[in-house]
């Protein structure tokens, strides 16, 4: 099976993060790069995946030149391969203009299962998979908390507010996961010697055969129009129990139109 | 010259640092509240194959030196679990698979080095007598020739892990010390099966209360007729003091790494300490007198670092390396120590809090100035082995 994990780099969230005062898109130098959370599970996943019906893992991601580091520890984790889109016409790219050049990178890379993280601390518009799969024309398996693939049906457990529902598709698919799913392994020792080896191929944006209008920040759909630090948080309401502050309590509830 | 860390090291700190970083100072601060071992990082430190580092890669392990081992428990300790906790990966990874990895017959490295390498038998060392502390070749505990096996008699104390140890690197006198010419003849090391040891009550030990550390269990062991085959002699017999050469620098070089970490997580304390904590308007660290200390101390650490890494590569390329491993452990000790302080000092009043870090890493830190070995100790020997001063013993 060929499984392909999405993983992006994002700031460390222990870090102050900062937006750039010209365009207005994350200050990526500024801070230190970890691998998404999420998309820890997701390698996880796609390994298991590998484990059980053999295959290949690849690596995707789009990113600066420093999110090779990212790459290294899938890979450290056990994937196979990776492919980096790097470029800077690709930088300031909304949701939407990832999906469509992750979309044509998968489409030249070719996949039998696309595993992602449900979302990105650092934006977190958890838009990327439902967009990704409707360009790339498969099925879309999101919130995933397990994925069992037999033979080209994959089924998962898709989390919902009320317990999960059992979703079923077709291979090829894309399927989102979330952190109930698994507990990602620690890159060993060997897999960190390991992964230096591996051949990670390197794309721009060039080579994606794709609609220049359509990438980076010029290809964006979204735009930044101004930003301003959250405001320190106002002190609270105390609501003193003589008696009646159950009704008290309720009274402030209605008038901020919580019930 | 070249400094940069060779690639292995770098992936020890990376990988190891992975692996801490689910473990944040609660967490050690628990372990050590309860006397409990680190149960979850010793299990993640085993799965990825960090406790094996140093077994070659024949028996299963990642074939690396003192070096990487010592940039692991330097990562595990600035981690938080800081000196005493970083006892946890000296007492097997060190203590037995790197000296059986050296010294042990092609049998024991067999059947003892693959399940060491994954953690499943851990070992402990024991060397120390109460009439012998520092006077390593005046120890008096007798293994006795009885055929195939040796009887062992004697008492030893300050052995740390007894209580998880199925194996124990046992140093012995197989010549009394006042007929042994010269006197580093007729030392023995054997491998000892604890547990079957106490179940037949051939060794039995007893707990120290102790005032940190306490991750690790430290004992008074008392062997009494302990009967040991003579399969289990590591090294030669008589020729003890080779085997007792390549644990006692290795012990330095890793101790010092562990107070080295632990001088790290110290000042990280500190730091971020002074800068938040705001008095007359601005933060502390803004005053000289606070900000200088913690200045000193990153650059004591840095020294340290440089020559633990250099007793590390010595060691590890055959070299003589008594007098660097000795320089190493006092610096990376001392440094330890005064991290501690000026990480204490900053803090205030607050630093005898128990709520704050501190008082626990000042703890664990002045163990470094006693253990393995003590500081005066370490200068006695720069002073007469490096200064050719006279003895005066």
């Amino acid at each position: 099976m060929n499984i392909v994990v999405c993983v992006k780099q994002v700031p460390d969230t222990a870090t102050e993060r900062k937006l750039r005062s010209d365009d207005k898109t994350l200050d990526r130098d500024a801070v230190d790069g970890v691998i998404n959370e999420l998309d820890e599970y997701a390698v996880e996943e796609a390994l298991r995946l590998k484990e059980a019906h053999g295959g290949e893992v690849t690596v995707l991601t789009m990113g600066p030149a420093k999110a090779a580091d990212t790459i290294r520890k899938a890979l450290a984790m056990g994937a196979d391969k990776a492919v980096h889109l790097v470029d800077d016409a690709l930088a300031g790219s909304d949701a939407l203009s990832t999906s469509y050049a992750l979309a044509q990178a998968l489409g030249r890379v070719g996949f039998d299962v696309v595993v992602l993280g449900s979302e990105s601390t650092d934006a977190r518009t958890g838009v990327l998979a439902a967009m990704l799969a409707e360009r790339l024309g498969v099925p879309q398996l999101s919130q995933a908390r397990k994925v069992e693939v037999n033979g080209s049906a994959v089924t998962i457990e898709r989390v919902t507010d009320y317990g999960y529902d059992r979703v079923e598709a077709s291979l090829p698919a894309v399927v989102s996961v979330v952190e109930k799913i698994n507990e990602p392994r620690y890159p060993s020792f060997k897999g960190i010697m390991a992964a230096k080896k591996k051949p990670v191929e390197t794309l721009g944006a060039a080579d994606l055969e794709a609609d220049a209008g359509q990438l980076g920040l010029a290809g964006a759909w979204s735009e930044v129009v101004d930003f301003a630090v959250a405001p320190p948080r106002a002190a609270g309401t105390v609501v003193k129990d003589e008696g009646d502050g159950g009704a008290k309590a309720a009274e402030f509830l209605a008038s901020k139109k919580f019930i | 010259m070249d400094f940069t860390l060779p690639e292995t090291a770098l992936a020890v700190q990376r990988g190891i640092a992975d692996v801490c970083s689910r473990y944040d100072m609660g967490y050690w601060e628990r372990c050590e509240a309860e006397k409990r071992w680190p149960d979850e990082v010793w299990a993640d430190l085993a799965k990825g194959g960090w406790l094996g580092l140093g077994v070659p890669e024949e028996y299963g392990g990642g074939g690396q030196g003192l070096l990487e081992m010592a940039v692991a428990t330097e990562t595990l300790a600035a981690s938080g679990s800081a000196g005493g906790s970083a006892f946890t990966y000296v007492l097997t990874p060190g203590f037995g698979a790197l000296t059986l990895s050296r010294h042990g017959t092609p049998e024991q490295k067999g059947t003892l080095l693959p399940r060491l390498a994954t953690g499943e038998l851990e070992t402990c060392f024991a060397l120390t007598e109460p009439d012998a502390g520092s006077n390593s070749l005046a120890i008096s505990t007798f293994a006795r020739q009885d055929g195939a096996e040796y009887v062992v008699n004697g008492q030893k104390i300050w052995i740390t892990g007894v209580q998880r140890a199925t194996w124990m690197m046992l140093v012995t006198r197989t010549i009394p010390a006042e007929e042994a010419k010269p006197r580093t003849n007729g030392m023995t090391v054997f491998l000892v099966n604890v547990p079957e040891a106490v179940e037949k009550g051939q060794l039995s030990y007893r707990p120290i209360p102790k005032m940190g550390a306490n991750t690790t269990p430290s004992n008074m062991v008392f062997f009494d007729d302990l009967r040991v085959p003579a399969a289990n002699v590591v090294g030669e017999v008589h020729g003890g003091a080779v085997v007792l050469w390549d644990i006692l620098n290795p012990e330095r070089i890793l101790l010092g790494a562990s107070a080295l970490g632990g001088a790290e997580v110290a000042l990280r304390v500190g730091v971020e300490y002074a800068r938040q904590r705001e008095v007359f308007g601005r933060p502390i660290g803004a005053n000289q007198a606070i900000a200088f200390p913690l200045a000193q101390v990153q650059a004591k650490i840095e020294l340290a670092r440089l020559m633990l890494y250099k007793a590390a590569w010595l060691f590890d390329q055959g070299l003589p390396c008594g007098t660097e491993s000795n320089i190493a452990k006092l610096t990376a000790s001392q440094a330890a120590w005064e991290a501690a302080d000026a990480a204490f000092q900053t803090h205030g009043g607050m630093a005898y809090s128990l709520e704050y870090p501190v008082a626990r890493l000042l703890t664990d830190a002045r163990i470094g100035k006693i253990a393995p070995v003590t500081e005066e100790l370490l200068l006695n020997y720069v002073a007469t082995q490096v200064l050719g001063l006279p003895r005066s013993f």
